[in-house]
């Protein structure tokens, strides 16, 4: 992570206009009352403390009602009691009850990011967690319980690497998830200095952790399902393993080009970003650089954190958002057709916003006006700094961005209720429906803190549209679906992601704001390739599309 | 030979601006000699001394303070009011910035300055129309050479691929080591479908960029060997970032090796950096500021006047250069250059000695 030292872009007059969502943290109503844990709470030494962890909503009961599973991590000194990756049961009323020891899915350590799928198509989603020094792979076992089938399924690997970035993704199209893995950098406690002893590892004059510059970058891993449980790595099979090292963090598994075959962008910190597009052979070729994605217009490289895909212009093409560390923007690409991306940050208006260090990002209609809004969760990873320079706190706001339509952005700075002012350390964020209430949720992790769960209550009367799929020659999950929703004159394409944000898992369900449009239509393409599309679907429900025989089912929820 | 006597605050804040530990070469772009200034106040001028000192030091938010009272005290002079403007851009606050230029162009009339500062902030607020009309109205005789670079950027901006591939062109000669510029023209051909002319540009946008990194990573390199080890052994990593062709490089290498005090070692590669770019404010004062402390008085002479012709309000080349005539005996000389000085900055009590000294010597003869 580096400050890049760019100036905020002036803010022009406030649009005036109302915004109908409005969020307030419910996280302590709901019973997220334990703190994730992830390194001392006044200070880090060494970057593996600063770098946090991810959240995910999944419904891992399949009840129709999204369930949480929060990472959390350790301290060097010693175990901290109580502390665990926690997974949370929706109680269907507001409320959360953990359901972690009957799980089976206590353990404390140092995880990173995590993707939900359901890799061996049994009908359950399964999570797979990137930590330091080694990755598990938890299988759903369809009865509340998980099972660690890290080493069964081959996914052990020799030697410590620090996991970041995770995604399940069908690159071969065979119906079945396969993984991509991203690595940060080679990281030990015993060789490399902590806070104060390299007297390199500074920022605006204070002593600070060290890295990732200056440190050895990693490079990503592929693995191929094999379809009984276990993995292949083909990194070296798949052209994966001949980009050149770099900080890996968020990686997310998309068809960006609309080509039919899934691509892998991941956010690299201080290096170059990757772009994997996938040739469809079984091979990817590296095109950060041609794709526009790998740096800023200037052709800086920027502090990849974390990754949103959405389509802000609903032109039906997937727009990437980016966030990066403070005293730099964070960058919006507009997807122009053949994998060629431009950066419209500045003419978007993302520019007035500089101060803090963004993380976990989403590219979301938040308040069911058709337009996909920008939000990111933001937080400092030097909390020493702060007491020299108050201007670089520890805890800091929420960012939220309202699309003006236009690709025009608004920053709204109090407007969308007081959890998106309050000032936290966080890191993951995921988006969901958890109260079926036909809004977009969101849920966030907090360094040494309890998590935030945003609950967003959105007035207007906004139109909205959820979409459920089940894959059946696609993965079961259909990770890698793209669907465009037609409504209103507007065409916006939304992807069935396995990760996203900041090293997290967003609600599979599909959420689309139609703003005054009654009705709507889709365009599906699965990830086997197969196209479908579903004409005159009302407004204000869920929909479930199995692949191949059209809605399945439709449910209405409480308004 | 007279004694050193100039060992208090000013020759040591002399020193601290010309190897202010930065690890690149800075080019401010200052066009102070183009407006015309009415006689200037004494209070103006030292506060407008001062701001110049700032914004060398890229201390844009004490610069700005500065130039405000400069304006202040003399509202009618466009010269510290186009400083003010300037720094007001660097600190990102265009709206200011914008109603400062606009004064500049009342006081002073037009200027190709102005209309390339104003034509800059209309593209920062996604006025493409008339960051074109502005930029390409001083296009064809640039004020500075990223003009060419940001009327392409407005043009593709607005739409307009092959406007602004054109203007790219332009830029990338009159820019040619400039990776940010290769970059745009590479997105440019892209988006035209030239995809050869593209990788081209992109092959010589990664080698610029990694030859930038690898400069960076010398200069830390560099600073912490001169730092820590024997200068022997400095001298051999440094070495790495001599580039006889490269004028910004070796004036930063004259740099680092002066921040280290190795003046003996500085002298080369600023002597060869003059040389390459006979228009660097940067390279002169540190040649001269070199030759002053090893007491080569003689030599120091006409680089400092060459700094000061290049940047009149930056006192501490004007005050150096009173420093080293008077080292020569050149009195006469020397109480011009001093008087000049104090007036950039009355609060320097050293220089009154001196000059107090020096007027009363006039007047005895």
């Amino acid at each position: 992570m580096a400050s890049r030292g760019v100036k905020p872009q002036p803010r022009g007059k406030p649009s005036g206009l109302p915004f109908h969502a409005h969020f307030t943290d419910e996280a302590a109503h709901a019973g997220l009352r334990a703190p994730v844990i992830y390194g001392p709470p006044d200070r880090m030494d060494y970057i593996l403390e600063s770098m946090g962890c991810g959240v995910a909503f999944l419904d891992y009961d399949n009840d129709g009602w999204l369930d949480i599973f929060l990472l959390s991590g350790t301290r060097r000194e010693g175990p901290v009691e109580g502390a665990t990756n926690r997974l949370y049961k929706n109680n269907r009323d507001g409320a959360f009850v953990d359901v972690t020891a009957k799980a089976g899915l206590t353990r404390q350590g140092w995880p990173c990011g995590v993707t939900v799928g359901d890799y061996n198509n049994d009908g359950f989603e399964d999570l797979f967690i990137t930590a330091w020094p080694q990755n598990i792979l938890y299988r759903n076992n369809g009865n509340g319980t998980f099972t660690d089938v890290t080493e069964a399924a081959g996914l052990a690997h020799p030697g410590k690497r620090w996991g970041s970035g995770c995604t399940w993704v069908d690159y071969d199209r065979d119906g079945r998830l396969d993984l991509f893995v991203s690595n940060y950098l080679v990281f030990d406690f015993d060789k490399i200095p902590p806070t104060g002893k390299d007297p390199n590892c500074d920022f605006k004059g204070v002593p600070v952790n060290c890295g990732p510059r200056g440190l050895v970058p990693e490079r990503p891993m592929l693995y191929h399902n094999n379809g009984d449980g276990t993995f292949t790595d083909v990194t070296e099979r798949s052209g994966v393993s001949a980009v050149k090292p770099g900080f890996g963090l968020t990686a997310v598994a998309a068809d960006l080009d609309g080509d039919g075959w899934q691509d892998i962008y991941v956010a690299c910190d201080s290096t170059p970003s990757w772009v994997f597009h996938n040739r469809g052979d079984g091979t990817f070729a590296e095109q950060g650089l041609l794709s526009g994605l790998a740096v800023n217009e200037d052709g800086n490289e920027q502090a990849g954190m974390g990754i949103a895909i959405g389509d802000f212009d609903t032109d039906g093409r997937l727009d990437v958002l980016k966030t990066h560390f403070a005293e730099d923007t964070a960058a919006l690409y507009r997807n122009t057709g053949r994998l060629v991306f431009e950066d419209v940050t500045i003419r978007s208006g993302l520019g007035v916003e500089t101060r803090y260090v963004g993380w976990g990002d989403g590219l979301a209609d938040l308040d069911n006006d058709g337009l996909p809004d920008l939000f990111w969760v933001t937080g400092s990873t030097f909390p020493e700094v702060e007491r020299k320079h108050p201007e670089f706190p520890h805890k800091t706001p929420r960012v939220l961005f309202r699309n003006l339509g236009g690709g025009k952005f608004e920053e709204l700075l109090d407007a969308a209720g007081p959890a998106i002012a309050e000032a936290h350390c966080s890191r993951g964020v995921a988006f969901g429906d958890f109260d079926n209430d036909g809004d977009l949720d969101i849920l966030i992790m907090n360094m040494n803190e309890p998590p935030s769960l945003l609950r967003n209550d959105v007035r207007g009367g906004g139109h909205w549209l959820k979409v459920k799929l089940v894959g059946t020659r696609s993965n079961a999950s259909a990770i890698g679906a793209v669907v465009v929703a037609v409504y209103g004159g507007r065409r916006q394409a939304q992807a069935v992601l396995a990760a996203s944000a900041y090293l997290s898992c967003s609600d599979r369900r599909l959420h689309f704001g139609l703003g005054a449009a009654a009705t709507a239509e889709l365009e599906i393409v699965w990830p086997s390739g197969v196209r479908e599309s579903v004409k005159n679907l009302r407004a204000d429900q869920l929909v479930t599309v199995k692949e191949g025989a059209g809605v399945v089912a439709r449910e209405r929820f409480r308004s | 030979m007279r004694i050193v006597i100039w060992t208090g605050a000013a020759l040591f804040s002399v020193m601290a601006l010309g190897f202010s530990g930065a690890v690149r070469v800075v080019r401010a772009q200052a066009p102070l000699a183009q407006a015309q200034a009415p006689p200037a106040q004494t209070g103006a001028e030292a506060h407008l001394s001062r701001g110049v000192q700032l914004m060398q030091e890229q201390l844009f938010e004490a610069a700005a303070g500065e130039f405000e009272q400069a304006v202040a005290l003399n509202a009618k002079d466009p010269k510290a009011r186009l400083q003010f403007a300037a720094c007001l851009l660097s600190l990102g606050r265009n709206d200011e910035a914008r109603k400062q230029f606009e004064q500049v162009q009342k006081l002073a009339g037009g200027s190709r300055y102005v209309t390339y500062y104003l034509g800059r902030l209309d593209l920062l607020a996604n006025d493409y129309a008339s960051a074109i009309k502005r930029l390409g109205s001083v296009a064809e005789e640039p004020p500075f050479p990223d003009t060419a670079f940001h009327l392409g950027v407005a043009y593709i901006s607005s739409n307009d691929v092959a406007a602004g591939t054109k203007w790219l062109e332009r830029a990338v000669q009159l820019l040619p080591r400039d990776y940010r510029v290769h970059y745009r023209l590479a997105r440019a051909y892209s988006s035209g479908g030239r995809e050869k002319d593209a990788a081209r540009e992109y092959e010589l946008y990664m080698q610029l960029r990694d030859e930038h990194k690898n400069t960076e990573k010398d200069v830390r390199d560099c600073s912490s060997a001169l730092r820590t080890g024997p200068l022997a052994t400095a001298r051999e990593v440094c070495h790495r970032i001599y580039d006889p062709n490269d004028a910004d490089k070796l004036t930063l290498l004259g740099q680092l090796f002066g921040d280290a005090g190795a003046f003996g070692e500085a002298l080369e590669p600023l002597t060869r950096a003059v040389q390459l770019d006979p228009n660097s404010f940067e390279a002169w004062h540190n040649l001269g500021v070199t030759y002053f402390r090893v007491d080569r008085y003689k030599e120091a002479r006409a680089p400092l006047e060459k700094a000061v012709a290049l940047r009149p309000e930056f006192y501490g080349s004007v005050v150096l250069l009173g420093a080293t005539l008077y080292m020569l005996g050149d009195d006469e000389a020397a109480l011009p250059v001093l008087e000049r000085a104090h007036q950039l900055n009355p609060a320097d009590a050293q220089t009154a000695a001196v000059l107090e000294k020096l007027r009363a010597t006039k007047k005895k003869e």
